[in-house]
């Protein structure tokens, strides 16, 4: 690995995917600084599509616990260079 | 099982104890926080072929601290003794939290549901003397988070049931959206029937966990760290590291 600035100023790149019928993202990739928590991530998804019910998760499948630190989730399951966080809208009921 | 596009998310009661027995492993290696699960054999119900194992996964007695602040760790490293605390105490100085601190013991279970043919879980809380909490009370334990979910999704919702060998009524989770969404969840891997078994339990009570404040060490997530579940020496280590019970 590169020589990298401490983590309090490592910006992570995340992208936003869409599945299934989730509506795309005009701008679906955001920096976002890695000391904050997943939970700012799913909040900023949540404005973004005028929706509260998502389900979000990792390609890895599973779902990242709102307060694991963003810096964390990008150094395990990140690759290049960003961290993929897909969406999908609530389902119906089954 | 079949290929991963057209599974429907679902388990056989076979694959669940497979699963059960990947999560507990893992979960003593990885979670230093939390006691280990605990595999509980069961009476075989009719319906059940005679090599399947029927069973469920329990961990008990976590204590959940009630705290005034910021508490994003809420569960804490279950007390050895919880009968400690139904004791008779005559002097104050010996208790070990401190007084305005409510401290909630939880009993989580995994069970399999036959008719979803998924997960479910089911717990119970009850304060340290031993009264159960009401629903109100649990939720006030609960993650903020986990409220936004039970609310506003419509993947999930407490209900209260009877508990399937314990005949007392526990609280769970319902089991209606769960195949689907777990379907979701492996959709992105490249997986192959043996690795989605083995990660079931585990991607499972990553969205679960979140609504009962279980978090999941990320360690237990990532992909390098698979066992092999099926070699005779890891059967017997699995089963010492089980911690096997009589029948409920």
């Amino acid at each position: 690995m590169t020589s990298e600035p401490p983590n309090s100023a490592r910006k992570v790149v995340v992208h936003l995917r869409a599945t299934g019928d989730a509506p795309i993202l005009k701008q679906a990739k955001f920096k976002i600084a890695g000391t904050d928590k997943f939970a700012k991530v799913i909040d900023f998804l949540r404005r973004q599509l005028h929706r509260d019910t998502l389900f979000v998760y990792v390609n890895s499948a599973f779902s990242p616990n709102p307060d694991e630190l963003v810096i964390d989730l990008y150094n395990n399951f990140g690759f290049d260079g960003k961290l993929v966080v897909n969406y999908a809208c609530s389902m119906a009921w089954g | 099982m079949d290929s991963a596009s057209s599974w429907d998310g679902t388990l056989r009661l076979s694959e669940f104890y497979f699963a059960a027995r990947a999560l507990s492993q893992k979960w003593k290696h990885m979670n230093h926080v939390l006691p280990p699960w605990t595999w509980f054999p069961c009476p075989r119900p009719s319906w059940a072929a005679s090599h399947e194992v029927e069973g469920y996964l329990s961990l008990e007695n976590v204590c959940y601290l009630r705290s005034n602040g910021e508490d994003p760790d809420r569960s804490c490293t279950s007390k050895e003794e919880p009968s400690y605390y139904k004791e008779e105490l005559t002097d104050d100085a010996t208790l070990v939290q401190s007084c305005d601190e409510e401290v909630h013991f939880y009993d989580f279970h995994i069970l399999y549901s036959g008719s979803y043919k998924v997960p479910v879980l089911y717990f119970r809380a009850y304060y340290s003397d031993g009264q159960p909490l009401a629903l109100d009370d649990i939720e006030k334990d609960l993650p903020p988070n986990s409220l936004k979910i039970l609310r506003e999704s419509k993947w999930t919702f407490i209900t209260q049931e009877e508990h399937p060998y314990l005949n007392r009524p526990w609280y769970t989770l319902h089991p209606c959206g769960t195949s689907e969404w777990v379907k979701l969840l492996f959709s992105g891997d490249s997986c192959n029937n043996e690795y989605v078994i083995e990660k079931y339990l585990i991607s499972w009570l990553s969205v679960v966990g979140q609504v009962v404040g279980l978090k999941i060490p990320l360690e237990m997530l990532k992909k390098a760290q698979l066992y092999p579940v099926s070699s005779s020496s890891s059967v017997n280590d699995g089963l010492s590291r089980w911690n096997p019970q009589e029948d409920c």
